[in-house]
């Protein structure tokens, strides 16, 4: 499954990284993510709970930062089991400045899910990503007015 | 008394108890202290096991054990029962299909641990427990790309993922030299879609070990117990066949999907001697469409030969079968001597040639589906003629008519030699073909045609004419083609010292009503009332041996047994009546239930002959006590049931979907012994191809997950997808066999698919549509009208 989307957000480039690197804060604007622990640097533990068409689960895993270009790009790995199947997504994130002090943060990856997910979640797979991306993009912009 | 049941629409015996609910499947048997095994399963079609953790499942309170293929490692994989060899003589590639895997799972499903536990929801919420460090590796689910170089590997010691290549008719230089007099060649590419057999009935086992007497039972809902006992005493458990009983109750259907020998069923037997308890595992829905084995699955280039005069000149072929990630039971055979030896369909061409190769995937086993075969060679060859009709600027029709082999009954004439190995019986096929012409009006169809075109309409009308392949005999050919059993049928007609009949036949009915038409012929034959007779089947201990129920073999293989079986109660029979008439058996007849002295009206009843045989006071010097014989038959011959499908279509000029108009039948498939059983089992044949055709497909994505496992998502034909099929018959006797039936369980599914995609492409054939992939959804179709 492919996973992409793009939003300009208000505020500027450093703000932006700081958020997404930081635990609490990137756990309060992922949709579903009930708990990220910081393990080690760029480490991370995180549980899930997703409810996807007819599929509902609690997924743990891990969640990992890597290839780090500061105040630019960064991919994150990650790997989320559950019973009702399994979830590796590799998601290159980048955030360029846009007008104003403003940010554009864009993402793109791929998603491979498998076991009961994908052979009951995958007719809706799609609808949910864009879904969860719109939820994404609405939390980051809650997280700001917030500050 | 007087009787004449065959041939008669007698109403199914067995549905008394089918349509009140009251059918016995294995699932219904519930023993003393059972316990219920739950299979973890791999979500992923290709990945290492690193490491795993059982321990949190075994925690569970009412868990008795988990199982690993670790438990199991010495215990032989499940066997294939078809040795095929490649071109060049070596034996096929077979490798291990364990009862669990330890080192990987090879598909979506691959079974990884196996929990027992005092009931299924604990067992099933166990297996949740488990932790498995999994290593995902690329996979590979398409045969044609699981022969590129450096494609996924499916087995770590084959150098690549082929199983083998193997080919079948004229010599490829033949073939070759006759295509190059064709004055045109109609070529296609195309994929037959993978289906899932859906049986309404999951499979269902029970294993239970019985220590006093040290006796296993198996439960399973198979077509086949004596052959599942065969083949998991002989070849996975090492258990001697006297210790074992196989019993078949009540069948849901199986399509094909429930002849194998599935690792489960070994599974629940190892596991209930060691636990000490009767164990049983069901499969879910979803579980079902990853764990039995699909249809289908060739991809194909074909190209077909014809001449100025319209001749077909030669068939060449190259196709790629799917077989999936592990040898099924009967899988190798399929693609090879199931398909290849049905490419002369009804036609005479006299070159032909098929270039076969059968990969390893990632995916679920690829086996017998309704029809085996069959089906893919007739979509082949039907979608080639009709084809070249169109791009010829012949009628279809026509084109067939000049091409088929001419009549032959097999008893005046002989039977028909093929290019490709088999010799057809009897056949007329002008008949089947003109009857549906006639049923559907074609003539008057082609100018309502051309009318609701100029009105923006899309009608098409697509024609399929189809040969098979049924009862396949005898065991000296299967036997030299690499089969690894024999394919006779036994049959026990056990007279009663009252008269009445117990039948004990191989057969193994799913839902085909075999204790109704087994009933009609031995009532029949013996002239006694039908509730006088006793069909039993399904249990290795009663019945002497079987072979089961596939390929429309019961009544042509198995029905043949028991009427040899009362041949020889009749025989003797007469000998008791001679004496007790104080006559000579020349000089006795049998009909109406009794043995009359010719020309007089002195005789003896069947009931005074079968208590005489059995209170032997007054009784023939020399001849034993008894009234009860065996019979094991083995034909000299496959029967070769024919027939016409007609498809009428319109197809929605604004959203692309299909719908049938007709859906015209006509079938030749020998004798016909209950012929309302046999329309049942030409509409169920019908609704599974038009399915195919229009429908059903098993998806995989790139990564190997099947992606349409639930009925949400796969689309099983429903009524409002079906129209009334009108339905007829022609009549030619199979020559060889003593009831003169063909077989008629896979005829609707092998006719209709490619009736259904022709009617849908001459619809769009001005549109310029010339092919397209199944099942023919409404998107494919619009996309394809629409140039897209």
């Amino acid at each position: 499954m492919d996973l992409s989307g793009s939003h300009v957000l208000e505020a500027p480039v450093e703000t932006i990284w700081k958020m997404i690197l930081d635990p609490e804060t990137l756990a309060r604007i992922t949709p579903g993510i009930s708990q990220l622990e910081l393990e080690s640097e760029d480490n991370y533990k995180a549980i899930a709970e997703v409810k996807i068409g007819p599929v509902k689960g609690r997924f743990e895993g891990t969640a990992q930062i890597v290839d780090k270009s500061e105040h630019e790009s960064l991919t994150l790995k990650v790997q989320q089991n559950s019973k009702i199947g399994n979830v590796a997504a590799d998601v290159f994130m980048k955030m360029e400045p846009a007008e104003e002090g403003k940010t554009r943060l864009s993402f793109d990856g791929k998603a491979n899910v498998s076991g009961l997910l994908a052979r009951t979640g995958g007719r809706v797979m799609t609808g949910v990503a864009n879904t969860l991306t719109k939820q994404f993009f609405d939390n980051f912009e809650a997280e700001l007015k917030r500050d | 008394m007087s009787t004449n049941y065959i041939g008669q629409s007698v109403k199914r015996l067995e549905d008394k108890r089918f349509i009140t609910g009251k059918g016995r499947y294995t699932d219904d048997i519930k023993l003393p202290g059972m316990l219920y095994a739950y299979i973890l399963r791999s979500p992923y079609a290709h990945a290492r096991i690193k490491s795993m953790d059982t321990s949190g499942a075994e925690k569970m309170e009412g868990v008795v054990k988990v199982y690993t293929g670790k438990d199991f490692e010495e215990v032989n994989g499940v066997p294939c029962g078809w040795q095929v060899n490649f071109k060049d003589g070596t034996t096929m590639r077979e490798p291990k299909h364990p009862l669990l895997v330890s080192d990987k799972a090879r598909h979506a499903g691959d079974g990884v641990a196996m929990v027992v536990a005092n009931n299924y929801y604990t067992a099933r919420d166990a297996a949740d427990e488990i932790r498995i460090d999994w290593e995902v590796l690329p996979a590979v689910t398409n045969a044609k790309a699981a022969m590129e170089p450096g494609a996924p590997k499916v087995h770590d010691e084959f150098e690549d993922n082929m199983v083998f290549d193997w080919e079948i008719g004229n010599p490829k230089e033949e073939v070759d030299a006759a295509m190059a007099t064709a004055t045109h060649i109609t070529k296609l590419d195309f994929t037959n879609n993978r289906v899932a057999p859906n049986a309404i009935e999951p499979r269902s086992y029970v294993g239970h070990y019985d220590p006093v007497y040290d006796k296993y039972t198996l439960y399973t809902s198979t077509q086949n117990p004596h052959l599942i006992r065969l083949l998991m005493c002989a070849f996975v458990l090492g258990i001697p066949e006297h210790k074992v009983r196989v019993l078949g109750p009540d069948v849901g259907g199986g399509f094909g999907s429930k002849i194998y020998h599935y690792v489960e069923e070994a599974l629940v037997t190892l596991a209930s001697k060691e636990l000490g308890a009767p164990i049983k595992w069901t499969s879910d829905r979803s579980e079902a469409f990853l764990s039995d084995a699909h249809g289908r699955d060739h991809i194909s280039s074909a190209e077909m030969g014809f001449d100025d005069e319209g001749k077909i000149v030669g068939l060449r072929i190259k196709t790629f079968a799917n077989i999936g990630a592990y040898l099924s039971t009967f899988s190798t055979a399929v693609p090879t001597y199931l398909h290849g030896t049905l490419l002369q369909g009804l036609y005479t061409t006299p070159k032909i040639h098929l270039d076969m190769t059968c990969a390893f995937t990632h995916t679920t086993a690829v086996d017998a589906y309704r029809g085996a075969g069959r089906p893919e060679a007739t979509y082949l060859l039907e979608r080639l003629v009709e084809t070249a009709a169109h791009e010829m600027g012949m009628d279809p029709a026509e084109l067939r008519f000049k091409n088929f082999i001419p009549a032959f009954d097999g008893v005046n004439e002989p039977g028909y030699q093929t290019q490709v190995a088999l010799q057809y019986d009897s056949g007329n096929y002008h008949a089947v073909l003109e009857r549906g012409l006639e049923m559907l009006g074609y003539e008057d169809f082609k100018k309502e045609q051309e009318e609701a075109r100029k009105q923006g309409r899309y009608l098409g009308v697509g024609i399929s004419t189809y040969i098979e392949a049924c009862g396949i005999a005898p065991s000296a050919v299967v036997g030299a083609l690499g089969a690894r059993a024999g394919l006779f049928e036994s049959a026990q007609v056990r007279v009663q010292p009252t008269g009445k009949v117990s039948v004990y036949t191989g057969s193994h009915s799913h839902g085909q009503g075999h204790e109704t038409t087994f009933a009609q012929v031995v009532a029949d034959k013996l002239g006694i009332a039908m509730e006088d007779v006793d069909i039993v089947h399904g249990d290795s201990d009663a019945v002497a041996f079987g072979m089961g129920t596939y390929g429309s073999r019961s009544l042509a293989v198995g029905g043949s047994a028991i009427v040899k079986s009362i041949e020889k109660v009749l025989e003797k029979g007469a000998k008791i009546a001679a004496h007790k008439l104080e006559t000579s058996e020349d000089d006795l007849e049998y009909k109406n239930g009794a043995w009359t002295i010719k020309g007089t009206d002195r005789s003896i009843s069947f009931g005074d002959v079968a208590l005489t045989a059995y209170v032997p006071h007054v009784y023939p010097e020399g001849l034993e006590p008894g009234l009860d014989f065996s019979s094991f038959y083995d034909p000299t011959n496959f029967t070769y049931p024919f027939g016409c499908h007609i498809c009428v279509v319109e197809v929605d000029a604004d959203t692309g979907k299909v719908e049938i108009k007709r859906m015209i039948a006509v079938d030749d498939v020998g004798n016909v012994i209950n012929p309302m059983i046999v329309d049942g089992q030409i509409h169920g044949g019908l609704a599974q191809g038009i399915g195919q055709a229009l429908l059903e497909g098993v998806q995989y994505d790139e990564s190997g997950q099947l992606v349409n496992g639930t009925f949400m998502d796969y689309a099983m034909p429903r009524a409002d997808d079906l129209p009334s099929f009108e339905t007829d018959r022609k009549v030619t006797p199979c020559p060889h066999n003593p009831l003169g039936v063909k077989g008629a369980g896979e005829a609707g599914a092998i006719g209709s698919t490619p009736a259904v995609v022709n009617a849908v492409m001459n619809a769009l054939w001005h549109k310029g549509v010339r092919d397209l992939e199944m099942p023919l959804t409404p998107e494919r179709v619009w996309k394809a009208m629409n140039g897209q």
